[in-house]
């Protein structure tokens, strides 16, 4: 088979997955709690900075997943009960408060790790032949590891206990509570998982970009531009809006530059807000 | 009359500034069944929101076996013994039948279902689907067996018969009875007369946000009913 | 809320400005200056979020954009008399830029505000990377270099003065127009959108005005940015500068317009130096931020609401005619042939058919799900006909919008009082004047708000409190707020009145008081009124004719004896036997 075409078509599929697993968190907290957490960047951003801090400290690359868990769960769990908890009916200052925190947590890091752009190495070096053609290890291990958490969190969800008490919350608060789910836990911890994969995200790409204070910025608006082109509440929106934006963009900066595959993910996202409001893949 | 499972007293409640119920109570005991009659608008609905704890009450007070719950949220109720099938929306319409029949129970084993299963056969064969898949009254049906399958003691069914065919009707009220009998209370709203005569116990008649009439069903006629319901 | 500035404060705020630097002095006057211009942006920004209810968050890209586009006029017809057309069309150019954005945006009622705020957000950030990589027009990274200040405004003095008056300029516009029916009507759309679009008002569009507004006021700023300052960079379009405008909005209180000038110029110059002292200052910011929104959202300015209240003008000026309302004065004439709805999976209307031919009282009557609420969502343009018409005088409405159909002369009651709570009681009887009546040039002049009408003067008498002009609807009681919003719908005066349980929650004396309104509502407009109600005795008092509703059908129509000793009626309401 062709070299290029293999190695084009695995760039396709690696730009999909990244911005699937970075827009995750954000398609489970909006997707099922209803709630823009406009701050989901920047726990990327500080899953990110987790990779570089467990690399300054030296130890290995894989103690920055505990570390980034701990620290975007707890914060987590902080911002859903002093923010999101006593604005749930209030849609717009939820999305203002999460702005402001997105605010307080770029400008935190920045006075804590200065402005300069930080890098993280490249745990996996070297390549590994896909159909007998070369490709960065680390990536091929990035799209396997973002398929992996994809399909767990599908048959956690399907199957567990309490992934069909979530999607009885979700459908049906009012007859939800009465059978005695504890919806307020509930919420938070879906609320604080959100916010784990965020971290996640924000851990594998760590390598690949460069690490910096406002690096969150790009990722809250590919991830809300996908969620608002795939639709919101199913595995299949995430996936097919990651599709759409990420090959958009990818074959309009290739052809042209960066600023006009920006200008086409906008316009895309405006003719979607018009013609279809919920998305290709809107939950019934 | 035996010691009330559920009483109360003086409920005033409502939606943002308006009252809906000005001052309603009642009461009723295990293997009792108390309907509340009214035609539209008069707030059993909201009695039954309140008595589930969705609305806060502005005043009054309930109490489940002499406890005072006023101030619980629905799930706490639920698990003191209450359960509730409301009007709108009664199922989960994104989970399949058999999530909707065993979600609160911890087990997925469906044995304890064939007495329910047998006069409503269309409920077996349907386990793996979803459950907006139904129509009207299948869902009414659906959630129907859920509460009484839970084996709590208290059943708030609000319009159970909404939309269900007359012979279903009937299956219905043989439950109800198997149900008391083995000391269940219920409380049901219902618009249909010839179903609540079948089986209420006590009538508690609603009429501008006030109990306008209360007492045993031996003690209150068709035509006191009707003429409440203005019809 | 008194949301302006009274000419008051205005002139007394002028004599601050204008008297500052002789104790600054001319450096820190001119350092001032730059933070006022700023100030004339964030005005943009309390007038979208504080009035209108949306949030821009990248409202920087109208700063930048005149900016750039006034350094490019200021470089290229130096000295020219061109400029004094061109630096204003710099300007103009945001305003007109944001208003189309606006109108692109806001298509679909109530569901933007998260994406309008991503959008924009998005479009700064777009316009940040055009600036910097259009190396040939923009001068790339460093920017637009050597731009000449003002012809003769050269001087420190002559900048601080220039951007002194631009201040006041824009103060005193946005008080003219938050004065004027327009602010009315955002304060009102804010609140509840549903309820202004059904008096006729289009919504999307007042809503890209008010964002037009802003991007005028952010426009102005920038073009007198570049020649004070004689640089223009990408970072005056990007996102810092847009995050930084909404936190002096905020914190500086984007209730009241001096909000955000304070927020500008005291939160704005102290950052300028604390940022570099004090490492953790712009965290106290954000934090500061969060605090302001979740605890105090009436900001700094906030401070002095108590002493504002003690000065307020209580007077009452006269009462002005309003003219009569335009388009048919008689009966309409409505027919629904054959109409089907669905929401989802669930059918709603099922073949439906009503005909009300003349003028009268008529009840529609049915169970709960019946359709009702419904028919009466399809009649005002709300409910989409999958199959069947709606005809209006013969007219076919169905898929025309909401505010369009409303102005055919058709008013709506809900079951639920909607009124305007945090607006007056006048302010909300002048709404309804307005539907139908006001031109677009008229919602700009300040006194409409006085307008009245015949009909206004019958309904403050029958009922004292409507007189009470100042009190806010929030401290009506339910009773109170029920015969608010009826008075609202009669005052505009429709020809097909749509009434949703207009005793729900009433006294028996309040009920006995609407039933007379309504009679006399009835005969005096000539109207067509359709009243849902659940009560027979009501029925039985109002209505000529009487249908009932199943299932989203016409199941019976006639009058009320009919209706009861139909057999059909009976069984849906007591349960039938089969």
């Amino acid at each position: 088979m062709d070299a290029l075409l293999v190695t084009q078509s695995i760039n396709v599929v690696y730009g999909i997955a990244t911005l699937a697993i970075l827009a995750l968190g954000l398609a489970v907290i909006f997707g099922l709690l209803g709630v823009l957490n406009l701050a989901h960047g920047e726990l990327i951003m500080l899953g990110a900075y987790c990779a570089w801090v467990t690399q300054a400290h030296g130890w290995p690359f894989l103690a920055a997943v505990p570390l980034a868990l701990a620290v975007c769960g707890a914060l987590g769990a902080l911002v859903e009960w002093a923010l999101i908890r006593p604005l749930y009916r209030r849609p717009f200052d939820t999305l203002v408060a999460t702005w402001g925190l997105s605010l307080l947590l770029r400008k935190s890091v920045e006075a804590l790790f200065g402005l300069g752009y930080k890098s993280v190495s490249m745990p996996l070096q070297g390549t590994v032949r896909v159909l007998d053609s070369p490709y960065p290890a680390y990536r091929v291990a990035l799209i396997v590891l973002s398929v992996a958490v994809l399909a767990a969190l599908i048959l956690w969800y399907g199957r567990s206990g309490t992934g069909t008490r979530i999607k009885a919350m979700v459908g049906n608060p009012e007859l939800a509570q009465a059978l005695g789910i504890p919806v307020k836990r509930l919420a938070a911890g879906t609320f604080v998982v959100g916010c784990c994969l965020a971290g996640l995200g924000g851990v594998m790409v760590a390598p690949l970009v460069p690490v910096q204070p406002y690096m969150g910025l790009d990722y809250i608006l590919q991830s809300f531009f996908v969620l608002v082109v795939g639709g919101l509440g199913s595995v299949l929106g995430l996936l097919s809006g990651a599709a759409v934006i990420g090959g958009a963009n990818g074959i309009v900066s290739a052809l042209f530059n960066a600023t006009y595959g920006y200008f086409t993910v906008l316009v895309l996202a405006i003719l979607f807000l018009w013609l279809r409001p919920r998305g290709i893949y809107a939950r019934s | 009359m035996s010691a009330s499972l559920l009483e109360f007293e003086g409920l005033v409640g409502g939606y943002g500034s308006a009252p809906v119920l000005r001052g309603v109570a009642g009461a009723v005991a295990p293997g009792e069944v108390l309907c509340v009659i009214g035609r539209n608008g008069v707030g059993k609905s909201t009695l039954m929101k309140l008595l589930f704890g969705y609305l806060r009450c502005w005043h009054g007070s309930i109490l489940l076996r002499g406890r005072r719950i006023e101030a619980l949220e629905p799930p706490q109720r639920w698990h003191l013994g209450m359960t509730y099938s409301p009007q709108e929306r009664p199922v989960f319409d994104d989970l399949s039948l058999r999530d909707n029949l065993t979600l609160t129970r911890g087990r997925r084993d469906l044995a304890p279902f064939a007495p329910y299963f047998e006069r409503f056969p269309i409920l077996a064969q349907r386990l793996a689907q979803h459950a907006g898949t139904l129509s009207g009254g299948e869902k009414k049906i659906l959630s129907f067996v859920r509460a009484l399958a839970e084996d709590q003691p208290l059943v708030l069914l609000d319009e159970p018969t909404e939309g269900v065919q007359w012979e279903n009707i009937l299956h219905m009220e043989a439950l109800i009875e198997r149900r008391k009998a083995a000391g269940a209370a219920f409380i049901v709203v219902e618009q249909n007369l010839a179903f609540a005569e079948r089986v209420a116990d006590r009538y508690l008649v609603m009429d501008q946000g006030r109990a306008v009439l209360a007492g045993p069903r031996a003690e209150i006629g068709r035509e006191q009913l009707l003429e409440h319901l203005h019809v | 809320m008194r949301l302006a500035t009274p000419p008051l404060q205005l002139a007394g705020l002028a004599a601050v400005l204008l008297l500052l630097p002789l104790g600054l002095g001319d450096y820190w006057s001119y350092q001032l200056a730059l933070y006022y211009l700023y100030a004339v942006a964030a005005l943009g920004i309390g007038l979208c979020w504080g009035r209108a209810g949306f949030l821009p968050l990248g409202q920087a890209m109208f700063f930048g954009l005149s900016g750039y586009l006034s350094g490019l006029a200021l470089i290229a017809f130096e000295g020219s008399v061109w400029l004094i057309v061109l630096l204003p069309l710099a300007a103009l150019a945001s305003g007109a830029l944001a208003y189309a954005i606006g109108t692109l945006v806001f298509r679909q009622r109530g569901e933007s505000g998260p994406y309008f705020s991503m959008i924009t957000l998005a479009l700064s950030l777009l316009a940040y990377q055009i600036a910097n990589s259009w190396d040939s027009v923009t001068g790339g990274f460093n920017g637009l270099k050597g731009i000449p200040g003002l012809p003769g405004l050269d001087s420190f003095g002559a900048a601080y003065y220039v951007a002194a008056a631009a201040l006041l300029l824009a103060l005193a516009l946005t008080t003219w127009v938050l004065r004027a029916p327009l602010g009315i009507l955002w304060a009102a759309l804010a609140q509840n959108e549903r309820r202004l679009v059904l008096f006729g008002f289009n919504s999307n569009q007042l809503k890209a005005v008010a964002f037009g507004l802003s991007g005028l006021l952010a426009g102005i700023g920038g073009a007198l940015y570049a020649p004070q300052q004689g640089l223009v960079t990408p970072q005056l379009c990007g996102f810092l500068l847009s995050a930084d405008l909404v936190i002096w909005a905020a914190v500086g209180g984007r209730g009241r317009m001096l909000g955000p000038v304070l927020g500008a110029v005291v939160v704005g110059a102290l950052s300028s130096t604390l940022r570099v002292r004090f490492q953790f200052w712009e965290v106290l910011v954000a934090a500061l931020f969060i605090a302001v929104v979740l605890l105090f959202p009436q900001g700094i300015v906030g401070v002095f609401a108590p002493l504002e209240r003690r000065f307020a003008s209580r007077r009452r000026r006269a009462d002005l005619g309003a003219p009569r309302r335009g388009g048919a004065q008689d009966a309409a004439r409505l027919v629904i042939d054959g109409v089907s709805a669905q929401v989802g999976e669930v059918k709603i209307l099922d073949r439906l058919s009503l005909a009300f031919e003349r003028p009268g009282i008529f009840c529609i009557i049915g169970p709960n799900g019946a359709g009702k609420t419904s028919t009466f969502n399809l009649l005002t343009g709300e409910l989409a006909a999958a199959a069947g018409r709606v005809e209006l005088d013969r007219d076919a409405v169905t898929g025309i919008a909401p505010h369009r159909i409303v102005r055919l002369g058709v008013g709506r009651k809900f079951q639920i009082p909607t009124v305007f709570t945090d607006l007056s009681i006048a302010d909300n009887l002048c709404i309804a004047l307005w539907s139908g009546r006001a031109s677009r040039a008229d919602l700009l002049r300040p006194r409409l708000r006085r307008w009245s009408s015949p009909m206004l003067a019958e309904l403050r008498q029958r009922y004292g409190f409507l007189a009470d002009a100042t009190r806010k609807a929030a401290e009506l009681s339910h009773g109170e707020r029920q015969i608010l919003e009826l008075a609202m719908a009669l005052l505009t005066e429709p020809r097909l009145l749509l009434l949703d349980e207009p005793c729900a929650g009433l006294s028996p004396e309040e009920t006995q008081q609407v039933i007379e309104v309504i009679r006399w509502a009835s005969r005096r407009l000539g109207a067509t009124v359709i009243v849902i109600e659940h009560d027979i005795s009501l029925v039985k008092e109002l209505a000529e004719e009487v249908y009932v509703l199943h299932n989203g059908a016409l199941l019976a129509q006639g009058t009320v004896a009919d209706i009861q000793s139909n057999p059909a009626v009976q069984a849906i309401y007591v349960g039938a036997q089969k």
